[in-house]
């Protein structure tokens, strides 16, 4: 599915990441945590190239980049969730969850609207088709920041701190639709704070420190035996 | 001194149909500024370096020299280089509308920098071009933010086509020129003409007041 080698980004004089290789494997939900300027954000948006990489190699379902075709080739491909949402504030939630597909797939609005409709009652926001974003609460938007997201029938999701911007009881809402996300056999990459996720949901664990993948593994193994010193003292401080 | 109400009474009509002129210049130039100010706006944040070289010059150049010369560089001077005369209507309008274009440019290239970069990336990282991007999600919003400077850019290219009247164009200044020439009610006219102007930049800061409160509405971030 997807296959980093050798990945590094350089900020100016700055070196974020210093050589990353994964293998990620359909179904697989890889969950990367790690300390505040550890990569882990830039890790993930080097994925569909929002940052592009200053060395290394992308393979991403089997199309390596290596122009702007390509890259918004990938990009339908590998849904993104962020952080801060971003919807667009001038569009409904329907709008915002048909404009791609019509856009980039060049699809029907009936099937468009069609489409939209099955997810955003899959994510339980069925009657909230017509609202404007900033009508919404924060955990609302995030849920159909993800249907967006679902809607271009992504082979791939990558999910950058979702709960982050959240109020802590919203938090559980977003949690639950990523829950049934990895249930119904999405591939999925998530940069998150929220350990319990990682543990119960993940299938793989990633700790990220200083630019390097310092220790990866079965989550539960990792959280009850963590063999690396840093991971050690960044675990002992958040759990 | 005199002051002559009958003048002016005698004179409104002929001003306002000129008013009419000047009113017809202003629109017919601001939607020709903003058609090319969109497009210069954009390109002055183009991601290709010989478009946003070309944009930059372009704004540079009439920004930075007198909309007086550039209307007579294109009344007086182009004509010269194709040997063909230039309807003073086409020329005014597209002096005031090149000129407005300029400064519209950079009215939206600061509206597109407002918006948060977030929504280019999501826009992107949903496998839409950079285009598209710009113009569903981009552009659209840009385009509530820039409505009160794109309205002071308005009252001040219709006080601008004033100038058109030195190429003998018969807007609302040149037709008080002419009356005057054929009065000599500089007083009485001159006041006329200020207060019609006075009367059409007033209408449309109230428009555009009512128009940045109507489309505010969906853009509270």
């Amino acid at each position: 599915m997807i296959n980093v080698k050798g990945l590094k980004k350089s900020f100016g004089e700055l070196e974020i990441l210093k050589g990353i290789d994964i293998r990620v494997k359909p179904r697989e939900v890889v969950v990367i945590i790690g300390p505040s300027g550890s990569g882990k954000s830039t890790f993930l948006r080097c994925i569909n190239y929002l940052e592009e990489p200053t060395e290394g190699e992308i393979i991403v379902d089997g199309i390596k980049i290596s122009g702007e075709a390509e890259i918004n080739k990938v990009r339908a491909e590998v849904g993104m969730v962020f952080q801060r949402f971003n919807l667009f504030p001038h569009m409904t939630v329907l709008e915002n969850i048909i404009l791609a597909p019509m856009k980039v797939r060049k699809l029907p609005r009936e099937e468009c609207e069609k489409t939209a409709r099955e997810l955003l009652s899959r994510v339980g926001l069925a009657d909230k088709e017509s609202a404007y974003p900033e009508q919404l609460s924060g955990g609302q938007q995030q849920r159909v920041a993800i249907a967006r997201a679902l809607a271009m029938n992504p082979k791939l999701m990558l999910f950058d701190e979702p709960t982050s911007a959240l109020d802590p009881e919203l938090v559980g809402e977003v949690l639950d639709v990523m829950k049934e996300l990895a249930k119904s056999g999405m591939t999925m990459i998530v940069v998150t704070h929220e350990m319990g996720f990682a543990r119960e949901v993940g299938t793989r664990l990633i700790f990220m420190d200083g630019g390097y993948i310092v220790e990866e593994g079965n989550p539960k193994e990792i959280f009850e035996n963590p063999k690396e010193e840093r991971t050690k003292a960044f675990l002992s401080k958040v759990l | 001194m005199t002051f002559s109400f009958d003048l002016i009474a005698t004179s409104i009509p002929l001003l306002l149909t000129g008013a009419a002129v000047t009113i017809e210049i202003t629109v017919l130039s601001i939607a020709l500024g903003i058609f090319i100010g969109l497009f210069a706006g954009v390109a002055r944040i183009s991601s290709v370096k010989i478009v946003r070289f070309a944009a930059a010059v372009y704004v540079d150049f009439f920004r930075g020299t007198p909309l007086l010369v550039q209307i007579f560089i294109i009344y007086f001077a182009l004509p010269v280089i194709t040997g063909q005369r230039i309807d003073p209507f086409i020329a005014a309008i597209a002096g005031c509308g090149i000129n407005s274009g300029a400064y519209v440019a950079e009215i939206f290239r600061a509206g597109i920098e407002s918006i948060d970069k977030g929504q280019m990336e999501a826009g992107r990282s949903l496998g839409m071009t950079w285009l598209q991007t710009m113009g569903y999600i981009i552009v659209p919003q840009a385009f509530r933010r820039v409505i009160p400077p794109l309205g002071n850019e308005f009252i001040a290219l219709l006080k601008d086509s004033s100038l058109v009247s030195v190429i003998g164009f018969e807007e609302l200044t040149r037709r008080g020129q002419l009356i005057i020439a054929r009065t000599y009610g500089a007083l009485e006219i001159w006041l006329s003409v200020a207060v019609i102007y006075l009367i059409m930049t007033l209408t449309i800061s109230r428009l555009v007041a009512y128009l940045e409160k109507r489309w505010r509405i969906n853009d509270k971030r």
